[in-house]
């Protein structure tokens, strides 16, 4: 699903990631937990074609690195569901207006399509209630909730989220890590990147670690042959009925 | 979808107001420049088409041509030339004795001294100055004639003024359109970067660079559409308060005020496609 292969990404003198080898299978979680400029963000937004390796290949589902047409980007980004430690909403729409927003954006739904996924995904996280208020009106825990309505509204085949716990006190964190975890059981993959080792504990993930670019130790999965850790279970955890049990959709 | 895209593009009305409402009046400026000049030329080429149909050449008869040689001669110019009419020498007294007005001033004449004459109404291929120029010559070689008179100079004045006027709306048509496109290429390049956290976390998000762009470009058609209409109310103002004194002066026919409008939403699109082009390059990560 996403394979990495000795990628280096360097910022001018500065080497970001230096040569990193490893692969995420559909259904996985892996946390990449590592200290500020470690490197976290640049392989999400390497993985997003933000940005480009300077060498290696990244690979995410059909799409691999370099330069993609950006009618092809826009489709590789609609895959991915992506969770910001800022939140990234839009101040001037309120919560439903930012959810539906992915959907709109997809245009594979119908006018009448939208509402009820828009408001689906919203129930999921609990906000319902809150569909009509503003960013500013929401608590930072709410607004968090909301982008991570905002990233499942399109059942993504994998969620990917920058320190999603950064900006929320304990008791928000809590409950935004049992949401991801829920989403995560429900059958999509989730890619984690934190500075916090709580929260790669708090969740079932492979925990990869990096230290200024380098991965400390290697990813047995990216080892030729290998397939995903716990292979034979099954990592979409237990059956949910309906929509939510589809949650995988299939990257292109 | 669509309802999306103008919902989206009334929303940055809204919320950039001052913005629109700067590059609607500077619009509208502009364009009522032209819509101006439209009005001058639409005028002048009603007055000179009105002139135009005055054009016609003065065939003057020799006095001893017996009435079946002049009947010939008007069948021929009527065959190579266009309309003729026959005025006696008769007639032309009497219509010179209206013009004058003053009978006193005509008893100093004993005898009527106007000649007969054939008023040749000329083909449209023939109403250009040089094509005028050849068949009066041709006309003057007639036994039958003995001068011809057309107005030569006049007729030439009359076209030069006619193209010049065209020109200058051209001139003035090409200054605004770039002035336009200009002033909109900055307004919608201006309202993406104001806008610029909304076109990064939606490129994000997946969204084409269409999807982002057409609220924009929707945008600058509005508020081109809008100083469009502007610019007409004034060019129309404009018309009302001279038409008291210029007799004749008539506001722009709904095809031309159509198309003035039409042009003005057309260099929109082209300016907020051009600008989104490069902006969003930049501004899309």
């Amino acid at each position: 699903m996403i394979t990495f292969d000795r990628v280096s990404k360097r910022h001018g003198e500065r080497l970001v990631l230096d040569s990193i080898s490893w692969r995420m299978d559909e259904g996985e979680c892996v946390v990449f937990l590592g200290h500020s400029g470690a490197g976290k963000t640049t392989i999400l937004r390497l993985i997003s074609h933000e940005t480009q390796p300077t060498e290696g290949t990244v690979t995410v589902g059909t799409f691999a690195s370099g330069r993609l047409p950006r009618r092809h980007r826009a489709l590789l980004r609609r895959t991915l569901g992506v969770v910001y430690e800022d939140f990234r909403l839009l101040h001037d729409r309120s919560v439903f207006e930012n959810v539906a927003l992915p959907v709109r954006v997809a245009g594979r739904f119908a006018n009448e399509e939208v509402i009820p996924r828009a408001m689906f995904a919203l129930e999921e996280v609990g906000l319902q209630d809150k569909h009509h208020a503003y960013p500013h009106e929401l608590s930072a825990g709410e607004r968090q909730k909301a982008a991570i309505a905002r990233a499942i509204v399109n059942r993504p085949a994998v969620i990917l989220a920058d320190e999603p716990t950064g900006a929320l006190e304990k008791k928000s964190a809590r409950e935004v890590l049992d949401l991801l975890k829920r989403i995560h059981a429900e059958g999509a993959a989730l890619l984690l990147v934190t500075t916090r080792a709580e929260v790669a504990e708090a969740l079932p993930a492979r925990v990869l670690y990096l230290d200024d670019g380098k991965l400390v130790g290697s990813d047995p999965a990216a080892a030729p042959g290998a397939g995903a850790p716990g292979a034979g279970e099954d990592p979409a955890g237990p059956e949910v009925a309906g929509d939510a049990g589809s949650r995988a959709a299939t990257v292109p | 979808m669509h309802l999306y895209y103008f919902r989206e593009s009334a929303r940055s009305i809204r919320q950039h107001r001052a913005l629109a409402t700067t590059a609607i009046v500077v619009l509208t400026a502009a364009l009522a420049l032209t819509g101006l000049f439209m009005l001058l030329t639409y005028n002048a080429e009603r007055a000179l088409e009105l002139m135009g149909d005055r054009r016609e050449m003065i065939v003057y008869l020799r006095d001893d041509l017996s009435p079946s040689d002049r009947d010939l001669l008007m069948g021929r110019l009527h065959d190579l030339y266009g309309f003729t009419t026959y005025v006696s020498k008769e007639q032309a007294w009497d219509e010179m004795r209206q013009q004058v007005g003053d009978p006193t001033l005509l008893e100093a004449v004993q005898d009527n001294p106007l000649p007969a004459s054939i008023r040749i109404k000329l083909k449209p291929a023939l109403l250009a100055p040089d094509s005028m120029e050849a068949a009066a010559r041709e006309v003057a070689k007639f036994p039958e004639v003995e001068d011809v008179r057309y107005g030569a100079e006049w007729v030439r004045r009359l076209d030069e003024l006619g193209a010049g006027l065209r020109l200058g709306t051209l001139a003035v048509g090409v200054i605004v359109a770039i002035a336009v496109v200009f002033v909109l290429y900055n307004t919608i390049r201006l309202t993406v970067l104001a806008r610029r956290q909304q076109v990064e976390v939606m490129s994000r998000l997946g969204a084409t660079d269409r999807f982002i762009a057409w609220p924009f470009v929707l945008e600058a058609m509005t508020e081109a559409a809008f100083a469009a209409l502007l610019a007409l109310g004034a060019v129309f103002g404009v018309q009302r308060a001279l038409a008291t004194r210029l007799i004749g002066l008539e506001f722009l026919p709904p095809v031309w005020a159509l198309a003035f409008v039409g042009a003005a939403v057309a260099l929109a699109w082209f300016a907020a496609w051009w600008a989104l082009s490069r902006v969003l390059r930049a501004v899309g990560p």
